[in-house]
């Protein structure tokens, strides 16, 4: 039997370096396809119904990864990565297949001889393997993606151009009339956002509101006073001005 | 001004800690001793017992009125200060003196008052001596203190700096080589020698002038702009082998302008996060651009991607925040960063340095 394989790598050079490797240790094999990206090697997948897919796991658009967890019950997998320790830990963990750029020969049969007695005794991969590829790449993926939630970006408008500042520059963030004051060491600028859409959005660990209409990024707080009516006076670093704390926010500042 | 208004509200808070007045309340109580033993041997009066007294509620009277006064009215110059003390050191003598009367009276039978042998005269007199003489050791000693807190302040202030900037060079050459790209970059070559030996050796030798740079762990004091932009255009040829067509780029840089010398590392990180974050995760990529204008001592040079661009969420980069830190380190704030969003996808990010102070 003829078994068939297609290559997904967004780097063309890589792509036809496998083949020809593969097609010294392994000349009955049949690449039948190449995909740049993951949309097309889904595609490829689809149509010319392979054996074997060899994944490289980050790609443009959809990553090896996303193909995989499409294909798990489909074809058999092979993820290729540059340099990925997480994910080579845990292919290493749950025994899945897998070969670091630059592929060497001897990896390379290895690889293959295992390929070739699996495929041997079920031509199907197994049921439980899928499971077990689509548990783990949702574990992987939520690891990346974990923290990464939060509003990094503030964007102003600066005559024509939208600016982009980065939110941990910020010193605070000030309710204004009808729009929000963005106050940087740079300076100011105005966004649309209320105060009340930025305190859900923002880092709650990175930005504190302290006022109804301020938000102070933590990290900028030089100390912490008391005004005689009972309220909180902010020093901010390198600033000469002042923030209110207002009592219902006090508590944030208490002694730990 | 300001520096004094710090030193007497030093001494105010040195005076709050009860450490600080227990040391200070025992070496006035041995002062106020040793001066009523004085009073015994050359004084008017020679009994030890009314000496004693007489010395210890004067002291203790005239030391509650400053610390009390000073704890309430917080003087804020040195002025302020002398004029409450002096007002205290006459107040707490005289009633000092009274109570010292009374607790004789009551408690000793010994009868003493203002008259008896000019008495009243003579401690308020010998009272105030003391008490300044007194009063200026202690401010003596807690000046001193100040002075060596405010050295030793400086010090860890300069030692933040030079430790920042360590911190900042650090992170800037640990942030430089990306394994991904490494890695790739030898698969590539790799593949190269057995297909096109020739295209496979320049990307080698790019790879390792690339590499010399990035590594070397000082880096020169001075460099051109237009070195820092054949780094970038090594960095740039090994990336368009490895993107081929999904990767286009543009430098203008006139050879006038890229003589202004320039720091190193500071336009890399930004072409390596369009290529990371704008072109290389984009199925189609795109192409960079990179140019530099001068205006009004002003170097501008600004590094455009038709990318990806930022998502409201996606995390700034270490290159970023190394970037702007650099920059203020090295010219404070006539050093910017600013990014913004490129028309009509993409991300520009502008550098602008003055070119006097390069």
């Amino acid at each position: 039997m003829i078994y068939k394989a297609i290559i997904a790598d967004d780097e063309k050079e890589l792509r036809t370096y496998l083949k020809r490797m593969l097609a010294e240790v392994w000349p009955q094999l049949e690449i039948c396809g190449e995909a740049a990206n993951g949309k097309s090697a889904l595609e490829m997948i689809d149509s010319l119904s392979p054996h074997i897919a060899f994944l490289d796991i980050k790609m443009p658009g959809i990553s090896g990864l996303d193909v995989a967890k499409h294909i798990a019950g489909i074809c058999r997998i092979v993820f290729i990565t540059a340099f990925d320790q997480y994910a080579v830990e845990a292919f290493e963990r749950e025994a899945v297949d897998y070969l670091v750029k630059p592929v060497t020969k001897e990896r390379l049969l290895q690889t293959v001889n295992r390929l070739k007695k699996q495929l041997q005794s079920s031509p199907e991969p197994p049921a439980d393997l899928a499971e077990m590829i689509k548990k783990l790449l949702t574990g992987l993926q939520g690891n990346a993606n974990a923290g990464f939630r939060y509003l990094q970006w503030i964007k102003t408008q600066h005559k024509e151009n939208v600016r982009l500042i980065p939110a941990e520059e910020v010193d605070y963030f000030q309710a204004g009339n009808k729009y929000t004051l963005v106050i940087t060491a740079e300076g100011e600028s105005l966004i649309k956002k209320s105060i009340k859409e930025l305190s859900q959005e923002l880092d709650p660990q990175k930005f504190w509101q302290i006022h109804r209409g301020t938000i102070v990024n933590v990290s900028k707080i030089e100390n912490v006073g008391r005004s005689l009516t009972g309220r909180g006076v902010l020093k901010l670093k390198k600033r000469s001005d002042t923030l209110t704390v207002s009592r219902q926010y006090l508590h944030l500042f208490k002694q730990m | 001004m300001m520096e004094e208004k710090y030193e007497t509200e030093f001494i105010f808070k040195y005076w709050l800690k009860f450490k600080n007045i227990l040391i200070d309340g025992i070496i006035i109580g041995t002062a106020n001793t040793t001066l009523a033993l004085a009073a015994t041997i050359i004084g008017p009066f020679k009994n030890f017992l009314p000496n004693f007294i007489m010395a210890h509620s004067m002291g203790i009277a005239v030391s509650l009125a400053i610390l009390f006064s000073l704890l309430i009215l917080r003087p804020r110059t040195w002025k302020l200060f002398l004029i409450i003390a002096g007002i205290d050191i006459c107040f707490g003598l005289f009633i000092g003196l009274q109570i010292s009367f009374i607790v004789l009276r009551y408690f000793f039978n010994i009868f003493l008052n203002w008259q008896t042998q000019n008495l009243g005269l003579q401690a308020i007199i010998a009272g105030f001596m003391a008490s300044s003489v007194i009063l200026y050791f202690l401010i003596t000693k807690i000046r001193l203190r100040y002075r060596n807190e405010m050295i030793e302040r400086e010090k860890i202030k300069r030692m933040a700096v030079e430790k920042e900037s360590i911190l900042a060079n650090l992170r800037m050459l640990q942030a430089q080589i990306e394994p991904h790209f490494l890695f790739n970059t030898l698969s590539n070559i790799l593949s190269l020698i057995d297909t096109r030996p020739e295209k496979g050796k320049s990307m080698l030798l790019d790879l390792t002038k690339y590499l010399r740079t990035s590594l070397s762990r000082t880096l020169p004091e001075k460099t051109t702009l237009s070195q820092e932009i054949s780094m970038i255009t090594v960095y740039l040829d090994i990336q368009k082998i490895r993107m081929d067509e999904r990767l286009n780029y543009k430098i203008d840089v006139s050879n006038n302008i890229g003589q202004h010398s320039f720091p190193p590392m500071l336009l890399q990180p930004l072409v390596e996060n369009a290529i990371k974050h704008g072109l290389e995760p984009k199925v189609d990529g795109g192409e960079i651009y990179i140019k530099a204008t001068e205006d009004n001592n002003l170097l501008k040079i600004e590094v455009a991607d038709t990318g990806l661009g930022f998502s409201d969420f996606d995390k700034p980069g270490v290159g970023i925040i190394n970037v702007r830190e650099r920059l203020n380190l090295l010219f404070g704030e006539k050093g910017r960063l600013i990014i913004e969003e490129n028309k009509p996808h993409g991300v520009r990010a502008i550098i602008e340095v003055p070119i006097n102070d390069l």
